[in-house]
């Protein structure tokens, strides 16, 4: 029976409407799966090597399990910050004849296959073939492996027990990261060596191979603590992490102000702050204000101007690219009703580009200090602020119109490839490449502050004609208005 | 009001929709009826713009929908959920609507007064958003969104589906109402016979695109199409 579910599971996956519609992402996907699957499994057949490198002298397995607490704490970070909660899949079997139990487990094993569990396998086999094997003996070292896995799947139960207690008693799971929270804090103070602490519990297996016993019994601990809770909670609203929400927010006074326009903008703001995919990008907006340290810290980058300017065009416009490449599908849901209601195209867009403005000038000013770092940055980041709001804004909405893909904004944007498609990625090229075509020939001129002023003045020209801009826009849209209506509609 | 001529909507070689001819006059009533798949919703999203004709014009007040956006002041319309803002709360989505249309606060509180009776007091101050009201309910504030502007014409699918009787009841009284009061223009599409028959005053049955009767109602017309849908 669990046999059935599984499969049923699996046709849902194949058949789920993202992974039929593009071939282009499926490629894409398969490349990332390729790419990613290559570097852990080289990873793994080589971190023995790597490590003799870095810590001469020391026994590779030993360094390496001096690190797998680290590891499986930083794993059960990310598992919190993205792992979903295979629930609402049993509704339609809930009123058939199928035992209770068997439902519960089957909501337990589908999480088992997930990226999360399985990635990982690609770096503690090969370790376990080119090192543990070696030195320690078979039997020995798939004694480790087991424990690997099981600490793996520990993790796993773990995480689904703590997150499905969010909702309910959030003090158990807030409790829960403050245990983990004080033991990454004890490690950095140095009172408590967690490396230290690591070797001595995944060396002990090395040497007393039967204590591999321990994480399967906690494994199953973690299993049943899931088990009875689910057991007794079987019904869909309270299987559910979010209950129907409360509403939130008020009405923003001081957007009214601006008429029919504040109206959209407020309308568009509301849509952003209640839809957790929307949210979800407007944290990963934030994350990329700090993109800026990964390239001003280093002199080679700084001495150029040419990764400057890209750096310039990422802080200010992300927030833009993040949201605006999927520009008008996050209306999707209720597109008919806007284009039967007494809005203008050139008003729809006009309140896009008024929403879109603002927040990429905060992110400038928020990206200012980055400044110390050379006054070069002010003038490029003031350049790629301008282009942004004078060029790269139009370049979105030209591409907007190929957007006719329905969106589901209920889910997070973590892994949510719905809407991705060929044209996301060709959108990007224009909008990150022009501005650096453009500086080109002024650096083969050697004047490369010259460049940077013509980027800025090409924005210049796009903020003094940008009515222009918006009603060519508006006519774009209207043309294509009936297919994005219909591919809308599909869901 | 409506004038539709040689107005076709071909899908890969269907015919979904073909109308030569069909006019609404300023305060008439029509109700569309015909089985699932007689275009009727296709019919309704090429009036309201939302749909390419493949061949035809619809004019509204003598002005093609495709070429102006001035029907969009005197036209109410609700068609399926996908016509609602639903993460608004209902008061969000009334005072959007009404601000679009120029209406204060206090002539949308009056607009909604004959509405309370179908709201059954489940639809204001819920504080909850649009998408977690039941089906029947998010249909009422649908419709009551497509009438809050006082619209000359308003166009509504199927807006007896999911209502339980009492709130059918109301809603059919309410629609009387509006036409008789108001002398909206209405255009509505119903599977249940005996409301649409009590609320238009003029039935056009569909069949396969085509309009295949066309009659004004009077105390036979339910017999009528009753036998006309008994296969």
């Amino acid at each position: 029976m669990i046999l059935t579910l599984l499969k049923h599971q699996w046709k849902s996956e194949l058949r789920s409407s993202v992974l039929q519609k593009s071939i282009a992402l499926n490629i894409i996907l398969g490349l990332l799966v390729v790419y990613f699957g290559g570097i852990f499994l080289f990873l793994g057949f080589y971190t023995d090597d790597i490590l003799a490198e870095i810590y001469p002298g020391q026994s590779a397995v030993a360094v390496f399990n001096g690190m797998l607490l680290y590891y499986f704490l930083i794993d059960l970070f990310f598992r919190f910050m993205m792992q979903d909660l295979p629930v609402l899949a049993v509704q339609p079997y809930l009123h058939l004849p199928v035992g209770k139990n068997k439902l519960v487990h089957y909501v337990l094993l589908k999480s088992i296959p997930s990226f999360f569990n399985l990635l990982p396998l690609l770096v503690f086999i090969p370790f376990m073939l080119s090192a543990v094997v070696p030195a320690y003996g078979q039997s020995i070292a798939f004694a480790w492996l087991g424990t690997m896995i099981a600490v793996t799947l520990f993790n796993n139960y773990l995480l689904l027990y703590f997150k499905r207690q969010m909702s309910t008693k959030p003090f158990y799971t807030l409790g829960f990261g403050l245990v983990i929270s004080l033991l990454m804090l004890l490690d950095y103070l140095e009172l408590l060596q967690l490396q230290v602490v690591s070797k001595a519990i995944f060396g002990q297996v090395l040497l007393q191979p039967w204590l591999v016993a321990v994480p399967v019994l906690l494994l199953l601990g973690a299993y049943l603590l899931n088990y009875t809770f689910l057991r007794a909670h079987t019904y869909p609203e309270e299987m559910k992490v979010s209950k129907a929400t409360q509403a939130t927010g008020g009405n923003i006074a001081f957007l009214s102000r601006f008429g029919e326009l504040g109206k959209l903008i407020e309308l568009e703001l509301k849509l952003i702050w209640r839809h957790k995919r929307t949210k979800s990008i407007a944290a990963l907006s934030v994350m990329f204000l700090f993109y800026g340290f990964i390239f001003y810290t280093n002199d080679t980058y700084l001495e150029g101007f040419g990764f400057l300017i890209f750096v310039g065009i990422i802080l200010s416009g992300m927030p833009m690219f993040n949201y605006g490449q999927f520009l008008p599908g996050w209306q999707s849901a209720h597109f008919d009703g806007l284009l039967t209601q007494r809005i203008s195209p050139v008003q729809f867009f006009t309140a896009k580009y008024w929403m879109m403005v603002p927040v990429m000038t905060l992110a400038y000013i928020l990206t200012l200090p980055y400044g110390f770092f050379g006054h070069k940055i002010l003038l490029i980041n003031t350049a790629a602020l301008l282009y942004n709001v004078g060029v790269n804004v139009f370049v979105i909405f030209y591409f907007s119109v190929y957007n006719k893909e329905r969106l589901d904004l209920s889910k997070s944007a973590t892994f949510n490839w719905q809407g991705v498609g060929a044209s996301k990625f060709v959108m990007m090229l224009p909008a990150m490449l022009l501005p650096i075509l453009i500086y080109v020939p002024f650096w083969l001129l050697d004047i490369p502050y010259a460049g940077v002023a013509a980027i800025g003045g090409f924005g210049l020209l796009g903020i003094i004609f940008q009515k222009q801009l918006l009603q060519w826009t508006a006519k774009r849209f209207v043309e294509h208005k009936y297919k994005l209506a219909a591919g809308f509609r599909q869901s | 009001m409506l004038t539709i001529t040689n107005l076709q909507k071909i899908y890969n070689g269907t015919t979904v929709v073909n109308l030569p001819a069909l006019s609404i006059k300023a305060g008439e009533s029509v109700g569309l009826v015909g089985n699932n798949g007689a275009g009727k919703t296709t019919l309704f999203r090429m009036i309201l713009d939302l749909i390419r004709p493949s061949k035809g014009e619809v004019y509204a007040k003598d002005i093609n929908v495709m070429e102006s956006d001035a029907w969009k002041t005197y036209t109410g319309s609700y068609l399926d959920e996908g016509f609602l803002i639903d993460y608004l709360t209902t008061e969000e989505y009334f005072k959007f609507i009404g601000d679009l249309h120029g209406l204060s606060d206090g002539d949308i509180t009056e607009r909604l007064q004959p509405f309370m009776d179908l709201f059954n007091g489940e639809i204001l101050n819920q504080r909850k958003y649009i998408r977690d009201f039941s089906k029947g309910n998010q249909k009422k504030i649908g419709v009551a969104a497509a009438a809050l502007s006082n619209p000359e014409l308003l166009i509504l699918d199927e807006p007896f589906a999911n209502l339980d009787p009492s709130s059918q009841i109301r809603l059919k009284n309410l629609l009387k109402n509006l036409r008789e009061h108001k002398h909206m223009t209405m255009l509505i599409s119903s599977h249940d016979l005996s409301h649409v028959i009590d609320v238009c005053e003029r039935i056009v049955i569909l069949e396969k695109g085509q309009v295949v009767q066309d009659m004004q109602t009077n105390e036979n017309t339910l017999h009528e199409l009753e036998t006309y849908f008994t296969v």
